[in-house]
This record gives C-alpha cells, structure tokens and sequence, in this order.
C-alpha cells in the first residue's frame, strides 16, 4: 500500500467545557475519495480545522504528504472549501479567484487561465466581473469549489461540500469530485448526508462525539452489515404489520422511508419468520429482499436515531 | 513574500476602486478651494461700506469732534451723529433692524474719562469691524485728551500713526519669509493631516479584517500564509492608499494656491495688482518635511497594528466602532493640545508629548514646526517611536492570530493577555 497522504493521529482538541474530538486517528491513503461522517456535533469541522492547521490540537499529530511541515507549508498542494464558505462579497468574480489562487502559491497569469476554464465549466463565465454579493448563494459555492481547485491540489479537503446545494449543482460537485479521484487525487469531505457519502467514497469514517465508530472502506462496511437486513415494501394493506415490527424477538430496528422499509433483524431471528408473520398478518407485500443496508441505516443504527438527518421518519 | 504583496495588491487596489476613496480623494482639494473662496470673499468683505450712527451724549460739542475725526480716518464707515434724545436708542434700533443702518455707537461724556463706549450693530460679529472701529475711536478719543491738556491739534494729528507689524519667523539661524500666522497655519494643517489620516488609515485597516473575519474567508487564508503576513499585507496596502491620497492632497494644494488670481476672478472678486494673494503658502523646509514623513509612517504602523487587532477582537462592525473609540481619543489627546505646545514648544509638557509614543506621531511634528527640536531628544522620541511600533505590532499579532479565527462574544481582557502569553 502507498503511504498515506494523510495522517491523523491521536488528536484530541477540548473547548472549554467538552471534548470536541477525542484521540481521533484517521489515515488516508493517495488517490482515495474519503468520507469523514457524523452527526451534527460529532466533530467533523475541528478536525478538519486541525488538518488545515486552523486549529491547533491539545493532544496528537497530523502528518501532511508522508513528511514535516503543516497545511501551511504545503498550501500549494492542498485545496480547502471550510464549512462556513466565504468570500470578499464586494470584490469581483474573477479577481477573489485570482488573489485566492495566489495565496496558493500561483502567479498571476497561470491563474487567470485557470480561473477562466473553471468559470467556464461552472458556467459562470458570464458573471466573472460581478461583484460576488450579486451572485446566488448556489453560484457563490461554485466559486468558492473553484478557488479551491484552481491550483490543481493533491490533497481536497471539503468541509460539507453539498450543504445548500441544489440537486444540480450537487451533480457537478459529485462529476468534479469523481474526476479528481480518476486524475489520482486524494479527496477528504464531510457530510451528514448518508447518500452523499454511499454516493461517492471508497472509505468512510463515522464519528460521534468526537470519537471513531468505522473506520473502513465502504464495501467492508456494508458488507460487515449485510444479510441482517430486510427492504419491505407495501401493496395497499398494511395488514398487522406494525406489531410485527414492533416485535423485539423479529425486529430490532426499523427506517420508514414511506414507500419501503428497511427493517434490521433481531439476533438470531430468521427472515423467513419475518415473512410468514407478514403474510400473515394481513399485510400484501410488493417487495421482499434481504439486503446490504443503506449506509444511512447503518449511521442511524450507530449513532442513534436522535442524531439522524432531519427528514427521515424512524420508528425504534 | 510574494503571497505578502498579493495581499498589499488586493488591499490597495481593492480600496482604490470603492467609491469612497474617490469621494475622499476629492473631497480634499475641494475643502482647501473652499478655504481659499471664504477668504477671497472676506477679504472682499472687510471692504464693505458700512453706515454707522453716532448717538452723541457729550456736553460741549466733543461728539462733534469725535465724529469728525472717525469720518476722517475711516474711509469706508459713513458716520452720522445723532443728538441724544430718550428715543434715540429705540428708533435707531428700529433702522438697524430694518438694515438701513449697519449699528450705532453710544458715545458720552464717559467715553473720554475712562474710554467706556458702547456700539449695537448687525455686524458685531465680524472682528475685523470692530477692531477698526475701537482702534480709530481710541485715537480719537487720544488726541482729544491731549487737546484738553493743552496741545497742539496740529502737533496730535502730526503724532497720530497706525503702526503695522510684520512678523516673520527665526529659524535655526536664519531668519524664514513665514510670517507668524502661516508659521501657524502650516503647524495647524500638519496636526489635521497627521490625525486624520492615521485614523482614517487605521479604521481600514480595522474594517478589513474585520470583513475577512466575519466572512470566515481569513479561514482559508491562514491556511495559506501566516497570519503576521497577513496583517503585514494588509497594513502595508491600506498604507499605500494613504500614502497615495495625501500625495493628491498636497499636490491640489500646491496647484490650488497658485491658481487664486483665477479663483478669484471665477468668483467674481477683484484680487488682482498690489494686493497678496489670499492664502499665502508656508514654505515647507525640507527637514520639517522629513520629520513630518517619519512621523506619520511610524505612527500610521503603530496605531494600525492596534486597529488591526481590535478588528480582530471584534465580531461586529458594530463591536468594532465602540472597541475603536479608545485608540481614536488616545491620537485626540496630542491634537488637541497644539494650542499649548505652539505656545511653548519647549516646555516640559510639549516635551512629554515629544515622548509618548501614541501622542508623539502628531505632536512631534507639530512642536517641529513651531521650533527645533535638539537633536538628541529628536532622536530619542524617533527610537522610542520605533521600539513602541515593534513592541505594539508584536502584541498585536499576537491578539490578531487569535481573535480573527474566535468566533461569539467579544473576549475578555484577561482572555486577550492569555492569548498575547500564549507562545
């Protein structure tokens, strides 16, 4: 295995009152889409602050490109988008991409082409000598996802890239970020939104407060998880099926998602049990399977219910 | 280094095309115009005709006496005496207020015993008036007396002679064409320019970082360069845009003083033949110029290293205004003591100023202007200037590095000390 571009190692970072993270190791591997995932709280953002050297940790390392030296040092091979995106809101278009992309370490005229094919593939040629505060808040991202790539960096670091996006312009990001794994790159972002992540990484890491609960790729993940998991979906009557859902002996868990369900097997409780109870019951089934669940079950059924993304109906 | 000068770019170019600067920028050369016009047009004032009665109250004719005499000398006051009647005072009052008549002077027997006089007018508010007026009256009333004694009126108005004064400043040396008042004037403008623009830098300075801050750009920012360059850049930037502004402020100047014939004919005023020109530039010397330089570059980097990092401790624009009153009265304090340090520029007071490195960036200079400094206290308040720029910027940095990453409430004093302790 080639070294990590990125190690995290033992950091723990406390604010006054809590520990935000807490001896969180994390190794990242070259060429790797890698989800850094948890709930609100969990600790993403200040250990993505640490990374970037924004912050400094209490305790622990981070180890940047298999050598010395902090984000500083190498601001010209990392790109950053941090969480809470800003820019000059009176300054044009094209010259926050220029002045970011020297503070990367670019000069002038290298930047300006480059900004100029970014703008252009994010369709913002148009609006490169607008002052940024004309722009849509979506637009506004698109800038601030180019100033961020413009010198081309090997390392990305994406603090909840998609948050606030549309559904297209989250299909660019998702295009791009794809198209800098297959130019070898190493990605890192956060998210809380499970589909995302199912979406994009080869490797999830899933915190809560402040601490590591996975730490894999996500096909070990899901297949740790797989063959204890049922998708039931209903034809008209849902017969009885609430009681035998609500029965602990069948079911641990259950994810509505309102035209299916995916419901978690109790241990050592057998699908084909499941499903007499079903039928019998009264419930007409359209929909049957044993599954690998979705990362977001997973998620829910490690962190809790409470700490799952607003929208999805969970029932214990 | 180079990530340093894109920031001194962006801050400078950045600044230069927001309609402010341009306002400013012009707003300078138009408020000196202004000055000239005001005094073009009271020069022009001071030649107004004025008519003015006289309420005489003097037993044996010496108001007639006094009347004539003031006619004579006062070539654009028409005078008229009035014999003295219990309405007198109320009528006249009346003509004045129905601006047929610029005053009245209530002249009596007392007026030459002890020179109490006294004049209702319109114009008492313009000093040059009444200075004429209770000069010429005091002459008068001079040589009645003295006919009283027994001389000769021929010999009084023989005697009679308006002594004008010329001053003229001693230098080192030599003796400088600087007549007093623009001696004045030019130490005057000196402290404006000097607190002016070290505010008005300094609060930019203040208002950008406090705009990277709130924006939480300065986050990718300090992941590309030390957040010492960073203020370093930005100081250095909203310093140039000064620097830039002051040069188009004292060039207009220059360019202005020698257009006031044209002035002055545009406004309609005859200024022209043996008359000066309204507002006679003070010459510069070359070493006053060389103070005023020093001092305003170490006091721009002292005060706007503070502002930085009170921007920096802030997290509204609002905050900021309030945290910023301090550092601006600080700069207040030697401002407004020009009067005194004018008045003895080497009292111990002025010296103190001399040495205070947040007072001495405006009163140095000032005290320059108005006399030598001795060379070893010069140099001792320039060292002491610098030390303090160095030591100020150091702890500034220190706040800085933190304060622009915090976010919530402002910090407490005792948190910023721990921040500035912090290695």
């Amino acid at each position: 295995m080639a070294a990590s571009i990125l190690v995290v190692d033992r950091v723990t970072k406390r604010f006054s009152g809590h520990t935000a993270v807490d001896g969180l190791s994390l190794d990242v591997p070259p060429g790797v889409i890698f989800g850094l995932l948890g709930p609100n709280g969990a600790g993403k953002t200040t250990t993505i602050r640490m990374i970037m050297n924004i912050t400094i940790p209490d305790e622990g390392s981070v180890r940047l490109f298999n050598g010395t030296g902090t984000a500083r040092d190498h601001a010209d091979r990392i790109g950053f988008l941090p969480e809470e995106r800003g820019l000059y809101p009176k300054m044009r278009v094209l010259d926050v991409l220029l002045f970011l992309a020297e503070m990367r370490g670019m000069d002038r005229r290298t930047a300006r082409s480059r900004a100029l094919e970014w703008l252009d593939r994010l369709g913002l040629s148009d609006w490169r000598s607008r002052r940024v505060s004309e722009l849509s808040k979506g637009m506004q991202q698109k800038v601030q996802f180019a100033s961020s790539l413009l010198h081309d960096p090997d390392l990305v670091i994406f603090d909840e890239p998609f948050s606030g996006l549309d559904p297209v312009n989250a299909e660019v990001m998702r295009e791009t970020v794809l198209d800098l794994r297959r130019r070898g790159k190493t990605i890192l972002f956060s998210t809380q939104i499970m589909e995302h992540a199912e979406k994009l990484c080869d490797h999830i890491c899933i915190i809560a407060r402040g601490k590591k609960l996975v730490d894999d790729s996500l096909t070990q993940v899901k297949e740790s998880y797989s063959g204890r998991h049922l998708i039931v979906a209903f034809d008209g009557s849902q017969g009885g099926a609430a009681a035998v859902f609500a029965d602990r002996r069948l079911v641990a868990g259950l994810q509505d998602f309102g035209a299916y369900a995916e419901v978690e097997l109790a241990q050592g409780a057998d699908a084909q049990d499941v499903l007499k109870s079903l039928v019998s019951s009264g419930a007409r089934l359209s929909r049957f399977e044993l599954a690998a669940p979705s990362l977001h079950t997973i998620f829910v059924g490690l962190v809790g219910p409470d700490a799952a993304r607003p929208g999805a109906v969970t029932h214990a | 280094m180079r990530k340093i000068l894109a920031v001194v770019r962006r801050e400078f170019v950045e600044r230069v095309r927001t309609k402010w600067f341009w306002i400013g920028t012009v707003l300078g050369p138009l408020f000196f115009g202004g000055m000239i016009l005001v005094r073009l047009l009271n020069g022009e004032h001071s030649g107004v005709e004025r008519r003015v009665a006289v309420i005489d109250q003097t037993t044996g004719g010496t108001g007639a006496r006094l009347v004539d005499g003031l006619s004579a000398s006062l070539e654009r006051f028409h005078f008229v005496r009035v014999p003295t009647s219990p309405r007198a005072v109320d009528s006249l009052t009346n003509v004045v207020i129905a601006k047929d008549l610029d005053g009245f002077l209530l002249v009596s027997d007392s007026t030459l015993d002890d020179g109490s006089v006294e004049y209702r007018g319109s114009n008492v508010s313009s000093l040059a008036d009444m200075e004429e007026l209770r000069s010429t009256l005091g002459r008068q009333v001079f040589a009645v007396r003295l006919e009283r004694h027994g001389i000769d009126p021929a010999v009084v108005r023989d005697a009679e002679l308006t002594v004008a004064m010329a001053t003229h400043k001693i230098r080192g040396t030599k003796v400088t064409g600087e007549s007093g008042e623009q001696a004045f004037t030019l130490s005057f403008a000196m402290a404006i320019i000097l607190f002016l623009a070290i505010v008005l830098y300094g609060v930019n300075v203040m208002s950008s970082v406090l705009e990277e801050k709130t924006t939480r750009i300065v986050e990718v920012l300090v992941s590309s360069l030390r957040p010492f360059e960073l203020m370093l850049g930005k100081v250095l930037g909203a310093g140039a845009v000064g620097i830039v502004q002051l040069t188009v402020w004292l060039l207009s100047v220059k360019v202005l003083a020698g257009q006031q014939e044209r002035l002055a004919a545009w406004v309609g005023v005859d200024h022209t033949g043996a008359q000066a020109p309204a507002l006679v530039l003070p010459q510069v010397p070359a070493t006053t110029m060389a103070v005023f330089v020093v001092y305003f570059l170490l006091g721009y980097f002292l005060y706007a290293a503070v502002f930085a990092a009170v921007g920096a401790i802030s997290g509204t624009e609002q905050e900021a205004r309030q945290a910023q009153t301090p550092v601006t009265l600080l700069l207040m304090v030697p401002y407004l003591s020009v009067f005194a340090i004018l008045n003895d520029p080497n009292s111990i007071s002025a010296r103190w100023f001399t040495f205070v490195p947040f007072w001495s960036p405006v009163a140095a200079p000032v005290r320059w202007s108005a006399a030598p400094i001795p060379p070893a206290e010069l140099a001792t308040s320039i060292l002491i200037l610098l030390l303090s720029v160095l030591l100020v910027t150091w702890v500034a940095a220190r706040i800085y590095r933190v304060g622009i990453l915090m976010t919530g409430k402002r910090p407490s004093a005792r948190e910023i000390i721990r921040w500035v302790r912090a290695g």
